[in-house]
């Protein structure tokens, strides 16, 4: 099955195709080729009743990943036994909020979304970014992705978490 | 993933809830993929006629005497025609549904379509014209058979009220024809609507909003479609390619907003018909 897109909203026009290259590299980067990945862009709306379902937190964000495995050590890739167990899980890009943001701040909105799917990844690997130490780990786990990004692909891709205790 | 469920024809159950079977959609633990559920269709039971429930059907040359039963005496109106009190009670009824039909219906003028959509109707079929830099693109659909079949459980007994009743939705399967100057042919996209999709509950919905379930070349302007014309389809395709099928699709105005929009064109458009019905259905059986 490999990466699977979803377009869940019409408030912002996107690069299917686009999207979709650049994810791909990324698991090409992080050799997760074999594993399910499923990518869902949904508007502020939707984002905001998942965040409020499963972080208890109401207002709209920028990213949330789901892990199909919940107790990976930071950087082990999982060894499932069945099929159906080559899964990391869902990454739902608030594309809405980015669109937003990146308006705000002149970004590119596609290299963003590459940006905040590489961060999403990290959590399905195990990453999380709760103490200082986790924080480092996980900052230079995606400042590897997105170097290797940039060599592949000649972009100028930088980490999403720039400070510790950023919320995301 | 994009493995579309076939489209389970049924018409939308207005007048009596009676006769439908749902399913409800399971609703994936997000710990788990919620990409990896599976849904299932619900298919109506087939509604058997009155002659195929009698013991002597049509083919034991036996006729039930439907109308010589007690309480529908005929009545005459003087136009030749069979009436009973049965068929009164139905123009009583339908007068009523009609009017109901018609305090429901929140606009009488078709919604316009944004991108310079030209609309074109003939009875349920409806054409949208677009010309884009030479390039015609055009979308075509039919009322008919859009409406999906409800998969909300029921609610619970307390809850159920006049307010409460899901909205009719129609969400018709469309065909996008993209024909470029000069050529003889088109390019011809079978899109649809996946069920999940279409409004239903608050679960976590994992379908796009349409998807394309076939992709031909067809000769430009034919009615007929041409069979021996090879015909992607995109159960097992290269997701890049099928992502830039949906991106090409995309730049001539088909996209999720297009989508949305046909979807309010058409729930007004099968509206306006559904009582254009009843009220033909009405006049037959008051021969007025």
């Amino acid at each position: 099955m490999g990466l699977v897109l979803r377009n869940l909203q019409n408030m912002v026009p996107l690069r299917r195709a686009r999207l979709r290259k650049d994810v791909e590299t990324l698991r090409h980067i992080l050799g997760i080729q074999k594993f399910d990945l499923g990518l869902i862009c949904v508007d502020n709306r939707k984002i905001q009743r998942i965040n409020n379902i499963y972080r208890k937190n109401n207002t709209p964000t920028d990213v949330l990943s789901f892990p199909f495995y919940e107790e990976l050590r930071p950087g082990k890739l999982p060894c499932p036994l069945h099929r159906d167990e080559q899964n990391l899980g869902d990454i739902f890009l608030g594309v809405e909020y980015l669109f937003k943001q990146c308006q705000h701040e002149s970004r590119d909105l596609h290299e963003t979304l590459t940006s905040v799917t590489a961060h999403g990844i990290c959590h399905l690997l195990g990453y999380r970014h709760e103490s200082k130490e986790e924080w480092t780990e996980m900052l230079q786990k995606e400042s590897y992705i997105l170097n290797e990004f940039n060599r592949f692909t000649g972009r100028h891709l930088v980490p999403l978490i720039k400070t510790f205790g950023e919320d995301r | 993933m994009l493995k579309s469920l076939s489209r389970v024809v049924s018409t939308a159950i207005r007048m009596s809830s009676s006769g439908t079977t749902s399913s409800a959609r399971a609703l994936q633990p997000l710990s788990r993929s919620a990409l990896c559920s599976t849904n299932s269709g619900t298919i109506r039971p087939f509604t058997r006629s009155l002659w195929m429930m009698n013991n002597n059907g049509a083919a034991s040359g036996y006729r039930p005497k439907l109308f010589s039963s007690k309480g529908s005496s005929p009545v005459s109106c003087g136009c030749e025609s069979l009436h009973t009190e049965g068929d009164k009670a139905f123009g009583d009824f339908l007068t009523d549904e009609i009017k109901e039909e018609k305090k429901i219906q929140k606009k009488t003028t078709l919604p316009k379509m944004s991108g310079g959509w030209e609309l074109e109707k003939n009875g349920t079929e409806a054409k949208l014209t677009r010309i884009v830099s030479g390039e015609k693109v055009t979308v075509t659909f039919n009322v008919n058979n859009s409406i999906p079949p409800n998969f909300e459980e029921e609610a619970e007994p307390e809850q159920k009220s006049a307010d409460t009743e899901p909205d009719v939705v129609s969400t018709p399967n469309f065909v996008v024809e993209v024909t470029k100057p000069a050529t003889k042919h088109s390019l011809v996209f079978d899109c649809h609507y996946p069920e999940d999709e279409a409004g239903h509950g608050e679960g976590e919905e994992e379908s796009d909003i349409f998807a394309i379930r076939e992709v031909s070349f067809q000769p430009e302007g034919d009615v007929e479609w041409k069979e021996t014309s090879y015909t992607l389809t995109t159960d097992s395709l290269d997701w890049a390619l099928y992502d830039h099928l949906m991106d090409f699709l995309a730049d001539r105005g088909v996209d999720n907003t297009f989508a949305d929009e046909l979807i309010e064109l058409s729930t007004m458009m099968e509206h306006q018909e559904y009582i254009k019905f009843l009220e033909d259905l009405s006049g037959f059986v008051k021969c007025n």
